[in-house]
């Protein structure tokens, strides 16, 4: 008894020892595993996310020093840019078609990643700017959408969910949190496609694109675009849409992405290769979309019969 | 603003005297899936400026099918293998197994990104056997962006080494036969039956190559190969050097081989 | 925003620039005609620093107009361009070099062939079926690479050039008014509205 007693307020000795490593350990934990893994026991027991901040008077400034916010290219932590990412509603359901580029500076570190983030089956998700910030969010996203439909016995809205991501990117307005996401799906509603982004930005709409590749799709979506496109037409667009900005975007390139959501959920319909589409198109056997492939043998020039001949 | 944690001095509140908390040691990590295999391997020279430590390891052993490569920052990179390991122990006195691969890669995105704000300046490849006994590799960037790989560089030589490695022949099915450089990266491709023993050469060569051509790679190289469950020897018990580290019986086993490279 | 696009088409080359003049965030004029005609069968349109434009364009006009006077006879195409982006790359190696992207569009009356050359302000000069400078190129291009028909009628060249400016009046935040189109083809240069 008296040997407890003492053990518990003493400053020295094993268990005191133990005692200070256990609070170590519980805080360490707290903020290294996030919401994640606790040893294994997925757990939400602790509530909101927590981050680790470095001790400085503007920890957001000290972020962008140590980032790559666009300007400096020598700074040491790289973080993904460069991406073209589209979605659209019609009257067969939602078109989401991505490409699949990441690149550091000008090396291209990745050509296969997933930019369209499965949130759970009736949910998409896009990701343009920092990669782990759109994989990490739209995951802990999901988690939530799974704990509405428990609550609530019923799924959750494409706009109830995409309005919790913008308050969630919202309430770290400042710390340079970098993403632009498109979340699309199918509830009541019917299809509907949300932009989403870190500057707390978030749009009901029918057709966007994101990425530094966005302006070359939107050059062929707005102009192939209507609302009563078959399924077939509105995929072959988005995907048509993607190789024009991974042709002419260097920071987008390599493979497109394409799903198609309807009533029953998402659907992934294919992974096209940009190159081979140029060459070859979509399927490998058509002509390529390449425009000099599509207008081999045509010219400008208008000679006049008789110089024709000559 | 949700919870924020600052680190070590928070109630003090004074700022850190030094202008970044942050190094590049130089060095390059490497790791290849097989079928029924993977292969991770770095150097182990570590450069401080212009010193240099000629054994710092970079690749760990987490479990028997899963092995970490950290590169970048070293002290971060130690730090952040010491964590994880330290998790991997709870899970296994919580549920009397290792964790599945997967489940690591998981796992690693939630620590790296708790550090959003005050990243770990490390590239990890994480490598091993999934539960379904296919070799696998992970690649993290320094926040827990990741994605599932069958060949990576990470480091100093990753411009060098993984453009070497893509366009090997054979090492992806490739859809047609001509544009074939222009596919290295295609995505449909899978790891195709390459033995372990060719890929242990071009890893070999690779490191070999980067520290002719590269000032922060050299020294020694550290090589691991996990192999799947029930998968035989492939040459490995011939090879000069291979020690086994498996720390459990009837179970995935593990290698180290360890060769010298460039020391000037 | 200044934009400018050019096309070919079978026997003829479009060129269309918008007609605001800016300076600041104030519209000075909206129907300055950036397009000039340097000779019966070439225009040019530009854009670039306000100012060294102008200065630019007529020095050029003055020049291929001289050579004819000289000469009898005008430069081809191909000359011309490169006549005027040697006239750049050595005002970029000048104290004060001429800040001045161009869209040079010409029919070769000899050869029969419609020509169209991109010349940005550093000398980079490319000869290309369609071009466009200004930030109305990010919406263009694409759209081109996926209709532009070097055989396209005039009419069909038309409905292509006002996709594109129908494109940039959608996306682009700050939208160029009005347009100037001007066609050369055979029969020498007109202004058409569209």
């Amino acid at each position: 008894m008296m040997n407890s007693f003492a053990d518990r307020f003493s400053t020295t000795g094993p268990i005191a020892e133990l005692r200070k490593a256990q609070a170590n350990v519980e805080d360490d934990q707290f903020s290294d595993a996030a919401w994640g893994s606790e040893a294994g026991f997925g757990s939400l027991a602790k509530g909101v996310p927590a981050f680790t901040v470095p001790n400085v008077p503007d920890p957001s400034a000290f972020l962008r020093l140590h980032t790559d916010d666009h300007a400096d290219p020598n700074c040491r932590i790289k973080i993904q840019h460069g991406t073209t990412t589209l979605a659209f509603r019609f009257q067969g359901g939602v078109i989401v078609a991505v490409d699949s580029r990441a690149t550091a500076g000008s090396y291209v570190a990745s050509g296969t990643v997933k930019k369209v983030i499965e949130i759970n089956p009736y949910l998409l998700g896009t990701m343009a700017g920092g990669a782990a910030d759109c994989q990490f969010w739209e995951t802990y996203l999901g988690m939530h959408c799974r704990l509405h439909e428990l609550r609530q016995r019923e799924r959750i809205s494409v706009s109830a969910a995409s309005k919790y991501l913008s308050n969630l990117v919202y309430s770290y307005k400042g710390m340079g949190l970098s993403m632009g996401t498109m979340i699309c799906g199918w509830d009541k509603t019917g299809p509907a496609v949300f932009y989403v982004d870190s500057d707390g930005t978030r749009l009901k709409g029918d057709l966007f694109s994101v990425g530094s590749g966005s302006t070359f799709a939107y050059g062929v979506l707005d102009q192939g675009y209507r609302w009563d496109l078959t399924d077939e037409e509105a995929q072959e667009l988005g995907r048509r849409s993607i190789y024009a900005a991974g042709h002419r975007d260097a920071f987008s390139g390599n493979t497109c992405n394409l799903y198609h959501v309807k009533e029953d959920g998402w659907r992934f319909i294919g992974n096209y290769d940009i190159s081979q589409m140029h060459y070859e198109g979509p399927t490998g056997t058509g002509t390529g979309y390449g425009y000099d492939l599509r207008v081999e043998g045509r010219t400008s020039a208008n000679p006049p019969p008789a110089a024709a001949a000559a | 603003m949700p919870d924020m944690v600052s680190l070590s001095r928070a109630a003090s509140g004074q700022p850190s005297q030094f202008k970044t908390p942050y190094s590049e040691n130089g060095g390059t990590i490497l790791a290849v899936a097989g079928s029924r295999f993977c292969v991770v391997a770095g150097d182990t020279r570590r450069t401080d400026g212009y010193s240099q430590t000629r054994y710092a390891p970079k690749v760990f052993r987490l479990t028997d099918k899963a092995v970490l490569a950290v590169n970048g920052f070293s002290a971060d990179g130690n730090m952040f293998v010491n964590k994880v390991r330290q998790q991997l122990e709870w899970y296994r006195h919580g549920h009397a197994r290792d964790m599945p691969l997967h489940e690591i890669a998981r796992l690693m995105q939630t620590m790296l990104y708790a550090r959003r704000f005050f990243p770990y300046y490390v590239s990890n490849i994480l490598s091993g056997i999934e539960e379904d006994g296919s070799g696998a590799v992970y690649t993290f960037d320094s926040v827990g962006s990741y994605e599932r790989d069958t060949c990576r560089v990470a480091g100093a030589a990753q411009s060098f080494m993984q453009p070497y490695l893509d366009n090997q022949d054979d090492w992806y099915t490739r859809p047609s036969v001509h544009y074939k450089n222009q596919r290295s990266t295609h995505s449909s491709s899978r790891p195709t039956q390459l033995p372990l023993s060719s890929v242990l050469s071009l890893v070999m060569d690779s490191f070999v190559n980067a520290s002719e051509r590269h000032v922060e790679v050299g020294d020694g190289l550290e090589i691991y190969v996990v192999l799947a469950k029930g998968s035989s020897l492939q040459g490995l018990e011939k090879l000069t050097g291979a020690q086994e580290v498996t720390a459990t019986s009837d179970g995935e086993r593990v290698f180290t081989v360890r060769r010298s490279l460039r020391r000037d | 925003m200044e934009t400018s696009f050019a096309i070919t088409g079978k026997g003829y080359i479009i060129v269309a620039a918008d007609t605001t003049a800016a300076r600041s965030i104030v519209k000075m004029k909206t129907d300055e005609d950036k397009i000039k005609t340097l000779s019966p069968h070439l225009l040019m349109a530009y854009s670039g620093e306000p100012g060294d434009t102008i200065q630019f364009a007529e020095y050029i006009e003055r020049n291929i107009r001289l050579y004819q006077i000289r000469n009898n006879y005008p430069l081809r195409p191909p000359a011309a361009a490169s006549w005027i982006r040697r006239s750049l790359a050595e005002s970029l190696r000048s104290r004060k070099p001429y800040a001045v992207n161009l869209l040079l569009g010409g029919y070769d009356t000899t050869t029969y062939t419609p020509h169209l050359y991109w010349v940005d302000y550093l000398g980079t000069m490319t000869e290309v079926p369609f071009g466009a400078h200004g930030y109305g190129s990010y919406f263009a291009l694409s759209l081109l690479d996926r209709y532009h028909d070097p055989e396209a009628s005039l009419e069909e060249g038309i409905v292509t050039l006002k996709r594109c400016i129908d494109e940039v009046a959608k996306r682009l935040v700050v939208t160029p008014g009005k347009y100037k189109v001007k066609v050369v083809d055979k029969d020498g240069i007109r202004e058409i509205e569209l």
